[in-house]
């Protein structure tokens, strides 16, 4: 039988300030979302933690509006609002069709974006059974001695699977958290940490409050590599915006399910006219491709997974480009 | 063309229940949420009962210490290898394994121990405190490394690690290959593939101490070998122990044989002299396992300057697994299946079933022929290109004429194959489009067949294959009694059809009762898809039975001769309905003269049904086989690798519909395993351990990317099927990889060996291509 | 430890004392008799277990009990009304939507979520709805039949 689940007490605070409270008296306490990782993680005994502070009625965290600065999207906003907003669908279309892809339609009923954004890394080794991790002497990221992807490496090489975050990165989102020495803003470029056992920067007992999109720069898109049409992580997503302006175009790209954490390719080349872009979309998908470094975290091959988010890269890139002309 | 002439071609009578789409008759059960599976049992008063795994593939145990644990509060009872020293196995002559391991473990999962506590919680930790010392041996998880020489040894009488070898030769194949004109060659590999059935295992034991009785629920396709295993291994007479088998979510073979949380289940509760609740989680129910082996093949296939196969030579390996189980039956089933689809001159066969440390193989859907027959299939579609022959005038020159006998004495007495290809032939467009399509994008095709149930049963014991019983009552109504097991295929609803069709009567007036074993009678159980044919046709005898008596007595009351007599919700001479009896009038004349009624049907599968007398010839033989025709259509992503399945046209001979919805859904189900198996499914084992065992990593399609299935039935109208039935739930499984491959080639220019396509090996055999400009490829 | 939970299933007041780490699933299922929502996989990964949730449909296998304070949880016990089926029961029933019925209460419980946002879904939005929910016997075709033909029911019995 499935394990059982390891005891906890459970908190429902009703504002932002009693849940940073909750936290923070509870070192060890973890905040819950809508569950759909934390939960599953705990019931094969990866997550334990004396107490659970829920932030399903959290009123602060529940924001979705335009202000003057841009959109602002609330971390518990769930998935399912996101795929369907006709505004993030007109402005951010990455991020709806990121969000639309996630798992199936029942889990992003209650998944969140803040959830998504913080969800555990994954990897073969270890998003396994409580029976299977201890014949395998456990693994570097939790309760073991050495990665078994790398094993001759010092760090955690478990893969960042979310598909929101690259679809947020490309638009430049910026991030408010937190926490118990107060609140401070962040782009989500610099949240994430490559590495497998710790891929965000949040302090302890901080979280994430809600997530800013400025004016969108361009159009994007979002494609995921997965072998099943519904439920799957991604072995590898791409986010692209593409930023047309008179004869030049200007990608920004970025990656998930390839390293511990997604990738930001900020500074990629310009594209001029249409008699380079052959060339360019060719250039593109290398650059993508050395970009990222997939490790053995999935049954399926790395090599696949870095190849294939390249081509998905490049394709992406060249449909903007192409509506993007007269 | 050999679609049958419509002058002679039997024509399926208009019945009064048979033929007609039904829904099942436990339906309204499953739902309304009111069907009770094992798991759903009232387990109040239970213990938990959990299973001690092997940490290593292979191993000798040098000591397990379960004082620890006996101490804990709230343990109940432990029991190791030391507490069952009987091995079991579905084939009697090849028995071995233990419900636990006793002294040697032999794949990473294999049971050591188990323990029912007061609840889940002192289980686990009880589970934690049993000390358990295993010297590691050395191990090998595939064929290769198995026969290698030196290779470790699984078990002591099986030298270089082969369970079972076998070589068949019918006809003479040198001659052959000498008379072809064109032959060629391949090799294929076939991932190993397991059942997934949504249901995971459990079972519910309650052992009553004060009377020495047992009765075990679980999810088993075939409680009869339950019940005799738990006999021999609890070394219990079979009179003290029942049992039952509630609502079962899904088989495809994974339940045939007993499982070894059955055994455990109820050793468990005889220790604890209580009642024990065993679910075992879904990682659990996929190392339990059973699957279809991973499988090397190589084909080498003759044909003449007409196309017609003069000789075939194939070798087959499979890796079994740690134990016997199935598999002697499964390497003899790659071999016998290669006959009775078409007309071949000669066959050579030589299989060898491997033992590896990993989880044991087993039967699965299209038991034996699946990865033979996407061989076959592949490298048939090969040779007719390089011949310019369409794949589907190939097929036609090959096929066999019914009534025929094939080389290995197997008997075909209907075959509707050649109809099944013009359906889909014309349904699919096929002369209009294939060739036509746009790059990346193709058509392509396959045959495939199955058995009617295994003429000859595992367990030979001279009884009849099936036994039905029927009781008729003051109330009216007609009980039928069966210990046919409905997993979902809807063989409850096919007892009801044959009976209520047999007596005309309305299906409502009619209950089944099934899979009690101190109620129901024995029945060989739900595999190799003998239900339909055999409980079938018990059941049309045991109604006539019934009617017979029936007749009789309305006979009297109507003053007239019982032939002259139309039964039905009423009894009425021909051409004289004004003096009509109802139904419960006539039962009540039939019960004064004997009270209760029972009344018994069975079936007998023939000597000459029961194949031929070489050694190994009983595997294959049946009463009849279902043919299937499929064209699939799928478009392949040049840049991802990705196959998307657009559509599928299938037709399947099933030899008479005797209820069309579930030949439907069971034609649309089997296509459907068949994509999964050729797209994304198949285990995984890192150094032993299953990196699969969880529906987020075996790869069970999601709606999302399954197809539109368009299902055409064919009725040959076997001569002695139930109303000229014949299997519809496998037949079809197998055509799937092979014209999906064929279609992927059609698509790409590729051919590829391997299954499943997945996407990563489909990219990497892409860019290869493309690294030989010469070769057609997707744009 | 236990507290107590209030809410509503099926129509009905329950009040009982619920630990915290409870599952949604093992509450039904275990305490209060409802195993018609199944579990077929070790969280998360099957659909198998789906409910309602004030109208949306959630995993009850990776659901706490305690998040449904004060909910109205809906499961397949409750569709059938006065001995009635629901139109996606019947439909399900009738089209041979359920062969084995283990995934059938999940599958029929997303379907009415689908149903009521969406009365006439055509095959790709219910397999955007249902993509979650796996089945191993049906190859989903009867599936998508099924929920068109409850649709047609409902918008027959609407008109």
């Amino acid at each position: 039988m499935t394990e059982a689940m390891p005891a906890f007490s459970l908190l429902h605070p009703e504002t932002l300030d009693d849940a940073l409270l909750a936290l923070s008296t509870t070192p060890e306490s973890r905040a819950l979302a809508g569950g759909t990782d934390l939960i599953v993680n705990m019931r094969r005994g990866l997550v334990e933690a004396p107490k659970l502070v829920s932030l399903a009625r959290v009123p602060e965290l529940k924001r979705f509006e335009t202000t003057e600065n841009g959109l602002v999207l609330g971390a518990g906003v769930m998935l399912a609002d996101i795929a369907d907003s006709t505004l993030v669908r007109e402005y951010y279309p990455a991020l709806a069709e990121a969000a639309e892809t996630v798992a199936g339609h029942t889990h992003r009923q209650v998944a969140t974006l803040g959830g998504n954004l913080c969800q555990d890394t994954r990897c073969l080794y270890y998003n396994q059974s409580h029976w299977w991790r201890k014949s395998n002497d456990f693994c570097l990221k939790y309760r073991g001695e050495i990665c078994h992807v790398a094993p001759r490496g010092k760090r955690c090489r478990a893969a960042y699977c979310g598909d929101l975050a690259p679809a947020l990165m490309v638009h430049d989102a910026e991030l408010t958290l937190a926490g118990p020495e107060g609140t401070r803003q962040l782009k989500l470029a610099e949240f994430f940490n490559e590495d497998g056992a710790q891929a965000n920067r949040l302090k302890p007992q901080e979280i994430i409050v809600s997530v800013l999109l400025r004016a969108p720069r361009g159009k994007s898109a979002y494609g995921k590599i997965r072998q099943r049409g519904a439920i799957d992580f991604p072995l590898a997503g791409v986010a692209v915006l593409a930023d047309c302006r008179k004869q030049q175009t200007t990608f920004t790209i970025a990656l998930t399910g390839t390293n511990s954490c997604p990738i930001l390719l900020n500074d990629l080349p310009p594209l001029g006219g249409p008699a380079e872009a052959d060339g360019y979309f060719d250039a593109l998908s290398k650059t993508v491709q050395k970009s990222v470094s997939p490790q053995r975290t999935t049954t399926i091959a790395a090599h696949y997974r870095r190849l294939s988010v390249a081509a998905l890269a490049a394709r992406l890139a060249r449909q903007l480009w192409e509506e993007g002309q007269p | 063309m050999n679609a049958p002439d419509a002058k002679t071609a039997p024509k399926a009578a208009r019945r009064h229940a048979a033929g007609h789409p039904t829904p099942l008759l436990d339906g309204v059960e499953k739902v309304t949420g009111k069907a009770i599976y094992t798991a759903d049992m009232n387990d109040a008063d239970a213990l938990v009962g959990r299973i001690l795994r092997s940490p290593v593939s292979h191993g000798r145990i040098l000591r397990i210490d379960t004082a620890a644990a006996e101490a804990l509060p709230g343990v109940i009872a432990i029991v190791t290898g030391a507490d069952c020293d009987k091995t079991y196995g579905v084939i009697p002559i090849a028995m071995n394994e233990y419900p636990m391991a006793r002294d040697t473990v032999r794949y990473r999962g294999e049971p050591v121990a188990a323990v029912a506590a007061i609840d889940a919680d002192t289980a686990a930790r009880a589970l934690e405190l049993i000390a358990l010392e295993i010297e590691e041996l050395p191990a090998v998880h595939t064929t290769r490394d198995a026969r290698q020489p030196g290779a470790p040894q699984l078990h002591d009488n099986k030298p270089g690690n082969i369970e079972r070898e076998v070589h068949h030769e019918f006809g003479d194949v040198s001659a052959g290959f000498q008379a072809a004109s064109l032959v060629r060659e391949a090799s294929f590999h076939c991932a190993e593939v397991n059942h997934a059935q949504m249901e995971p295992h459990a079972a519910l034991a309650e052992y009553d101490a004060e009377r020495d009785r047992l009765t075990l629920h679980s999810v088993t396709q075939v409680p009869f070998y339950v019940h005799l295993t738990l006999a021999r291994c609890l070394d219990m007479d079979t009179s003290r122990i029942r049992v039952v088998k509630p609502f079962v979510g899904g088989g495809f073979g994974a339940r045939t044989e007993t499982l070894n949380f059955e055994i455990i289940a109820a050793l468990l509760a005889r220790k604890a002299r209580g009642k024990v609740m065993m679910r075992l989680s879904r990682e659990e129910s996929i190392i339990t396992h059973r699957g279809r082996p991973a499988t090397d093949i190589d084909l080498k296939i003759g044909l003449d300057d007409t196309g017609r196969i003069t000789a075939v030579e194939c070798s087959v390996t499979q890796a079994g697994g740690a134990y016997a189980g199935y598999g002697l039956v499964t390497i003899l089933y790659a071999g016998a299946l290669l006959h009775g689809i078409y007309d071949i001159g000669a066959v050579r066969y030589d299989g060898w079933r491997v033992y590896t440390n990993t989880p044991p193989c087993g039967a699965m859907r299209g038991h034996g022929t699946v990865d033979v027959r996407h061989a076959f299939e592949c490298l048939l579609d090969r040779m007719a290109r390089e011949m310019g022959l369409d794949p589907f005038e190939l097929r036609q020159r090959n096929l066999l004429q019914a009534p025929t006998r094939t080389l290995n004495e197997l008997m075909v007495n209907s075959y509707g194959l050649g109809e099944c290809l013009a359906r889909v032939k014309k349904a699919s467009g096929w002369d209009a489009r294939k060739g036509k399509l746009p790059p990346g994008r193709g058509l392509g095709l396959a045959c495939s067949h199955y058995v009617s149930g295994a003429a000859k049963p595992v367990h030979w014991t001279g009884e009849p294959h099936a036994v039905v019983s029927m009781k008729l009552d003051f109330d009216g109504a007609v009980t039928v009694l069966t210990g046919a097991s409905d997993i979902g295929q809807g063989s409850t609803t096919i007892v009801a059809l044959a009976a209520a069709e047999v007596l005309n009567i309305d299906l409502a007036r009619i209950r089944v009762v099934t899979n009690d074993s101190v109620i129901t009678p024995k029945d060989n159980g739900s595999y190799s898809s003998r239900v339909t044919f055999m409980v079938g046709n018990a059941a049309i005898q045991a109604a006539e039975e019934l009617k017979r008596k029936l007749l009789s007595a309305a006979a009297e009351k109507l003053d007239a001769d019982p032939e002259d007599i139309e039964p039905g919700e009423y009894f009425h001479v021909r051409g004289a309905r004004q003096s009509a009896l109802p139904f419960r009038e006539v039962a009540l004349a039939a019960l004064a003269r004997e009270g209760t009624i029972t009344v018994k049907g069975s079936f007998t599968c023939p000597p000459e049904s029961q194949g031929g007398k070489h050694r190994g010839g009983a595997v294959g033989s049946t009463m009849g086989f279902s043919y299937a025709a499929q064209v699939v259509e799928v478009s392949v992503d040049p840049d991802t690798g990705q196959i998307t399945v657009e559509k599928v046209w299938a037709a399947l001979d099933c030899g008479y519909a005797i209820n069309p919805l579930a030949v439907e859904g069971q034609i649309e189900g089997s296509v459907w395993m068949g994509m999964g198996q050729a797209l994304s499914e198949e285990t995984r084992y890192q150094d032993g351990l299953p990196a699969h065992a969880g529906l987020l990593d075996y790869k069970v399609p999601t709606m999302v990317e399954s197809p539109d299935i368009e299902v055409h039935i064919v009725e040959s109208i076997d001569p002695l099927g139930p109303f000229g039935a014949k299997e519809a739930g496998e037949g079809a499984l197998s055509g799937f990889p092979p014209a999906l491959a064929n279609a992927v080639q059609d698509a790409t220019g590729l051919d590829m060996d391997v299954l499943p396509l997945s996407p990563d090996r489909v990219l990497d055999a892409l860019r290869k291509a493309r690294r030989k400009p010469a070769r057609k490829e997707a744009s | 430890m236990k507290r107590i939970l209030d809410l509503k299933i099926n129509g009905a007041a329950c009040e009982d004392a619920v630990a915290d780490n409870m599952l949604l699933i093992d509450y039904l299922r275990d305490q209060k008799g409802l195993t018609g929502t199944k579990q077929g996989c070790d969280g998360g990964e099957c659909g198998a277990c789906t409910v309602l949730v004030d109208g949306k449909p959630r995993l009850a296998c990776v659901t706490l009990a305690h998040d449904c304070a004060g909910a109205e949880i809906e499961t397949i016990e409750g569709q059938s009304r006065n001995g009635r089926l629901s139109a996606l029961q019947r439909a399900f029933h009738e089209n041979l939507g359920a062969q084995c019925g283990f995934c059938t209460p999940g599958m029929i419980m997303a379907a009415e979520a689908l149903l009521r946002r969406n009365p006439d879904p055509d095959d790709d939005a219910i397999k955007r709805a249902l993509g979650g929910n796996l089945c191993r016997c049906t190859g989903y075709i009867k599936i998508i039949r099924s929920v068109r033909a409850a649709a047609a029911m409902l918008a027959r019995d609407a008109a």
